[in-house]
């Protein structure tokens, strides 16, 4: 009840006087552009409200004309009921599977950190030393290229004879799915740090280990975190595949045994969900992005 | 046994002697200097001037180790140059680090000569008033305005106190009174310390205001053409206004204007 009145106060008789006090209308120049960009944010929010409806009414329509059998098409209805019955604990059952729908995209969740920490840790300095040492370059890059282009199903197999069936070879999977492009972020940044801030950084007496460490590695430091965004962005796409054997609990998993049971609708609440988190991270990502490096495009 | 000092008994700073420098391919050479002898003694402020692309950057870049003459020797107190050898340098462009505040920036050179982290918040401050830019430390180097980052670049070269100042045209960004300011604060500040400076400009008025010694240069290729020392008033205490309003501030620019004006013309 409040918001209205004062919405109807500031629009009110009290208005016009407000511009006033201000001094010289800096006010007014600060102002306006904030507000533009709140209505350009509601604009484009409301655009994508508008799409979700009709993609929503497009799928129901298509439900409903009975295209499909329903087991293969599930309409939205039947995806929040299963979304709904996944999330609470029903009949003495929790969720799926013994775990909540939230349990298992935690379990999920927490693989993808777990294998990007690990791939942070190791592709950072594998890239500087790539980036910086021509002969490990030579030798090295072609097979970051070569752990890059392959699709982590291919090496499931061998990870699982290597390491059995439980934590292990799941974040050894994410792991080398995550590392190839943290590397080669990594290894691109240090190589175009600009050579006129190395020659600055050198007359002030900076050494090999001072000149990498306080400036190609700052210096780079907005690539390699664009290249952890998509590190963790593989690592979601990944973590399905990793969880494909004795993947319970895990969103993986879920979808996994889901499909097995043909409950089409829970394969899509859990894609829904694997996609909106991913939504989220990502925006999290950025945020942190330009948080931690405010130069970024001002080298 | 006390003697009359000639200028070649003396240690020279910097000696160069048949400098060249090439850039280029093999097939396309472009000779920046060509035969270039110089010799900088300690506490001397020597200034080059020439028109644009006569080579004055390739010498400094010489002298500050960053580039190898193809020909000729060059040393700094008596050693090859090397860059990070106690030779300050303010380069024709601001380059400062922009992940690093200014401040920041300050504290690299600082953090290089090993002065104790506890020790450096003050002398940050002290370099930033220095340049007329106090109470900046906590800024964005990109929020500042070209002149106001150069004069940040020459805090950050002044910071290790070098014995060896080498400036690139640091103050062609400014607005007069500004540089009048950092004009005076360079000539009083090389006298305090008796820093021996080699600075590159293209004004002749520059030149005589600060250099005990103006090294005229031309360009195709990079040379020295002339020499003319410069005997205005030294020391802390002179004002660089007023030397300015002075006769023989006047005569000698005309002098040195003239110089430049023959040394444009290729050959005799
Ligand atoms: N890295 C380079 N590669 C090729 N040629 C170069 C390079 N640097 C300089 N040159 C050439 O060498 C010559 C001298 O350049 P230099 O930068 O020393 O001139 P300058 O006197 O400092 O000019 P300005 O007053 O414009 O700064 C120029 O002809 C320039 O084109
Ligand atoms: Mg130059």
């Amino acid at each position: 009840m409040t918001a209205p009145t004062t919405t109807t106060a500031a629009s009110g008789p009290d208005r016009p006087p407000q511009p006033v006090p201000e001094p010289a209308g800096t006010g007014a120049v600060a102002d306006s552009p904030r507000r533009d960009r709140l209505r350009e944010a509601f604009r484009w929010g409301g655009l994508r409200l508008v799409a979700l409806a009709v993609l929503l009414a497009a799928w129901q329509a298509v439900v409903s004309a009975e295209v499909w059998p329903r087991v293969l098409v599930p309409s939205p209805g039947d995806v929040w009921r299963q979304f709904v019955l996944a999330s609470t604990v029903h009949d003495g059952v929790r969720g799926y599977g013994g775990h909540l729908l939230i349990e298992h995209l935690g379990v999920s969740l927490g693989r993808i950190g777990t294998g990007s920490a690990y791939a942070v840790l190791a592709g950072v300095p594998l890239g500087l030393l790539i980036g910086t040492v021509r002969p490990l370059a030579v030798v090295l890059e072609p097979a970051v290229t070569f752990l890059r282009t392959l699709p982590p199903l291919a090496y499931l197999s061998l990870l699982v004879i290597w390491f059995g069936i439980d934590e292990a070879p799941k974040i050894w999977l994410l792991v080398i799915a995550a590392l190839p492009p943290i590397a080669a972020a990594t290894a691109a940044a240090v190589r175009t740090v600009p050579g006129q801030l190395v020659e600055a950084a050198r007359a002030l007496g900076s050494g090999p280990t001072a000149l990498l460490l306080s400036v190609r590695l700052p210096c780079a430091l907005p690539e390699i975190l664009t290249g952890v965004r998509i590190a963790v962005g593989v690592a979601y796409t990944s973590v399905v595949a990793a969880e494909t054997i004795n993947g319970v609990p895990g969103i993986g998993g879920m979808i996994r045994d889901a499909q097995r049971y043909n409950q089409t609708a829970l394969v899509i609440a859990g894609i829904l969900a694997i996609g909106l988190s991913g939504i989220v991270l990502d925006a999290l990502l950025r945020l942190v992005e330009r948080i931690a490096v405010p130069w970024r495009g001002r080298v | 046994m006390p003697r009359t000092e000639e200028p070649d008994t003396r240690a020279a700073v910097v000696e160069l002697a048949g400098v060249s420098v090439r850039y280029g391919s093999a097939k396309a050479p472009v000779t920046a200097l060509d035969g270039v002898d110089v010799r900088i003694h300690a506490g001397e402020f020597v200034v080059l001037v020439g028109p644009s692309g006569c080579g004055k950057t390739s010498l400094l870049r010489v002298v500050a180790g960053f580039e190898r003459p193809a020909t000729g020797r060059a040393r700094v107190r008596g050693s090859l140059p090397r860059p990070g050898a106690g030779a300050g340098v303010v380069f024709q462009q601001p380059r400062l680090f922009p992940w690093r505040t200014v401040g920041g920036n300050l504290a690299f050179a600082l953090a290089r000569l090993g002065v104790p982290r506890s020790d450096r918040p003050g002398r940050i401050a002290e370099l930033l008033e220095r340049v007329g830019l106090p109470g900046m430390a906590g800024r964005r180097t990109w929020e500042l305005s070209g002149g106001q980052q150069q004069r940040v670049a020459l805090a950050r070269a002044l910071a290790a106190e070098p014995e060896l100042l080498l400036m690139d045209e640091p103050f062609a960004a400014l607005d007069a009174l500004t540089r009048e300011r950092l004009q005076g604060e360079v000539r009083a500040l090389a006298g305090r310390l008796g820093t021996t400076v080699l600075f590159v400009t293209h004004s002749a008025e520059e030149a005589v205001l600060l250099g005990s010694r103006v090294l005229v240069m031309a360009a195709g290729p990079g040379r020295v053409v002339a020499e003319l020392p410069v005997d205005l008033a030294r020391g802390p205490g002179t004002d660089v206004s007023a030397l300015r309003s002075s006769p023989e501030f006047a005569r000698l620019r005309g002098r040195l204007a003239e110089i430049m004006r023959r040394g444009a013309v290729p050959g005799p």
